[in-house]
């Protein structure tokens, strides 16, 4: 049919080109499915754990154990009212919760999931995942500013000067792991961890380790390093203005942005789908699928993110960039010297 | 700055001595009452919805009129009209009684008491309005039986279990002298 337009070689390699594209699309909605529903069910599970915490229930109704309760509320936001300020910079308040997605959805296909499923399988995956999460507080700015509210400017400042501080510590403290992996690809940190004597890298990376916790923390503007969002001063930041679909537009970034902040953690220190070789001492343990390890960490560090919001109460503005400036900045510097001369003398 | 405050900063040991105490709380057993589905026990003499009490054998009302607890009634809430020897109308408005009981003290009679029933939620004030006969009949539904009589026995103070009313429905009729 095509014979006689292109030559044969070159359809060949159209097919070929076809079929890759069909592949990734693929790949693209199974992660997307998959991210949307942990989205919701991550609420869930965050309501359950603070619940508990607090020595109540948390949602019972809907549902069995409350189960529906994130289909209902998902519901109620697609159906609510979407109220726009009637003096809010109309094109710039559209745009932002998008930014702010958006930014957080790239960030999915970075992360390799297991050996063989990753969509985007690029050599620099770490500094993207960075540029990434960078990009999203240009989300949160901009709906600050364009809210046209005194809450919302005030949330998207704070927002700002918070995520670009500890942006930098989260950086400096990832650098250890670069080193010591001697790459940026994810699938390639994870390899090295594999290979390298402790099996994962949060061990000899301690200090980096912690730095990152609090760094990850901050970063996605989760308590205690909630001021962005504090409700006691701010209403609710950046995002009071917002309602219906836009607002849970920021709901699912800030739940990715935990999701692809947890996902770093397994997959830099905590060795994402492999599983120390002393632990993989116990039999039939080699069975289980890469997958099932992954998440398992993801899901630890993100029952992690909820103990401690039912813990620790919201630090002061000035003790926030207190502790990234004057600590965990220095603190992830020191050990990087402290890498690269182990790594110079060993 | 000593050195063992510096340790503390460093493993961030009270932090960790808090999300030990969440973690404990998380495993222990949640204290909420699913509240459609369980109740709470109530305290025997429960100060609730009111009722008028019934003779245990006429069946008739115990109150004769006499005005004591509208007297006492801290909101005055209780309205009482006498006509001809008869408790015309015996009616409280229930939105503005504080259930302090005074009422149930002041009545010489035991006539009139505070049920275990405080689900009662309405969506007009004429249905919370409560006239003699849905005072009684809540006697019907909530001190039926013993319980009414327990009630008295438990509960009334000070106590006394001498509440003779006179067998045939009687009225106070104020002093003689007033009239």
């Amino acid at each position: 049919m095509f014979e006689n337009l292109i030559e044969p070689s070159v359809l060949d390699a159209l097919i070929k080109f076809g079929i890759n594209v069909g592949i990734i699309l693929l790949k693209i909605v199974v992660v997307l499915g998959i991210t949307l529903l942990h989205v919701a069910y991550a609420t869930y599970f965050e309501r359950k754990v603070i619940g508990h915490m607090q020595v109540r229930l948390g949602p019972m109704r809907v549902g069995p154990h409350g189960l529906l309760q994130p289909i209902a509320d998902g519901v109620k936001l697609f159906f609510k009212e979407d109220i726009i300020p009637a003096k809010a910079d109309k094109p710039v308040f559209y745009l932002s919760p998008v930014i702010f997605m958006a930014a957080a959805m790239v960030s999915l296909s970075f992360i390799p999931f297991t050996g063989n499923f990753v969509i985007a399988d690029v050599n620099l995956g770490l500094l993207f995942l960075f540029a990434m999460s960078g990009l999203g507080v240009y989300g949160i700015f901009m709906s600050g500013w364009s809210s046209n509210s005194k809450y919302s400017f005030i949330g998207g400042l704070r927002s700002t000067s918070q995520v670009i501080s500890y942006e930098i510590a989260m950086g400096l403290s990832l650098v250890g792991v670069m080193m010591m992996a001697g790459s940026l690809n994810l699938s390639d940190i994870v390899k090295a961890q594999e290979n390298s004597p402790f099996g994962i890298f949060a061990i000899p990376q301690i200090v980096g380790f912690v730095v990152f916790v609090i760094a990850a923390v901050a970063e996605t503007n989760r308590t205690p390093f909630d001021l962005p969002e504090a409700e006691s001063e701010l209403v609710a930041g950046y995002f009071t203005e917002y309602s219906g679909f836009r607002f849970a537009l920021f709901f699912l970034g800030e739940y990715i942005g935990m999701f692809i902040m947890s996902s770093i953690c397994a997959v830099c220190f905590l060795g994402g789908w492999t599983m120390p070789w002393y632990i993989m001492k116990i039999p039939f343990l080699s069975y289980v699928p890469g997958i099932f390890w992954f998440l398992l960490k993801v899901y630890a560090f993100i029952f992690f993110y909820y103990w401690i919001r039912a813990t620790v109460p919201r630090y002061r503005y000035d003790q926030l960039m207190a502790i990234g400036w004057k600590i965990l900045i220095p603190v992830a510097l020191a050990n990087i010297l402290i890498t690269g001369l182990i790594k110079i003398l060993l | 700055m000593t050195i063992k405050e510096l340790v503390k900063k460093i493993t961030f040991i009270e932090i960790l001595k808090g999300m030990a105490l969440t973690f404990s709380r998380m495993l222990s057993k949640a204290v909420t009452i699913q509240y459609p589905k369980e109740r709470r026990d109530i305290a025997p003499g429960y100060r609730g919805l009111h009722a008028l009490a019934k003779h245990p054998t006429i069946g008739q009302a115990k109150c004769v009129g006499c005005g004591l607890c509208a007297a006492i009634c801290p909101s005055q809430c209780i309205k009482i009209v006498r006509e001809k020897g008869k408790v015309e109308k015996y009616e409280i408005e229930v939105l503005r009684c504080i259930y302090c009981a005074f009422c149930v003290e002041a009545c010489p009679y035991g006539a009139i008491v505070l049920t275990e029933n405080y689900e009662y939620s309405d969506y007009s004030r004429e249905a919370l309005y409560m006239t003699k006969d849905k005072l009684l009949s809540n006697w019907d539904k909530y001190m039926a039986g013993k319980k009414g009589e327990e009630y008295f026995k438990r509960f009334w103070r000070p106590m006394s279990e001498d509440f003779e009313t006179p067998p045939t429905q009687a009225s106070f009729r104020g002093r003689r002298d007033a009239s």
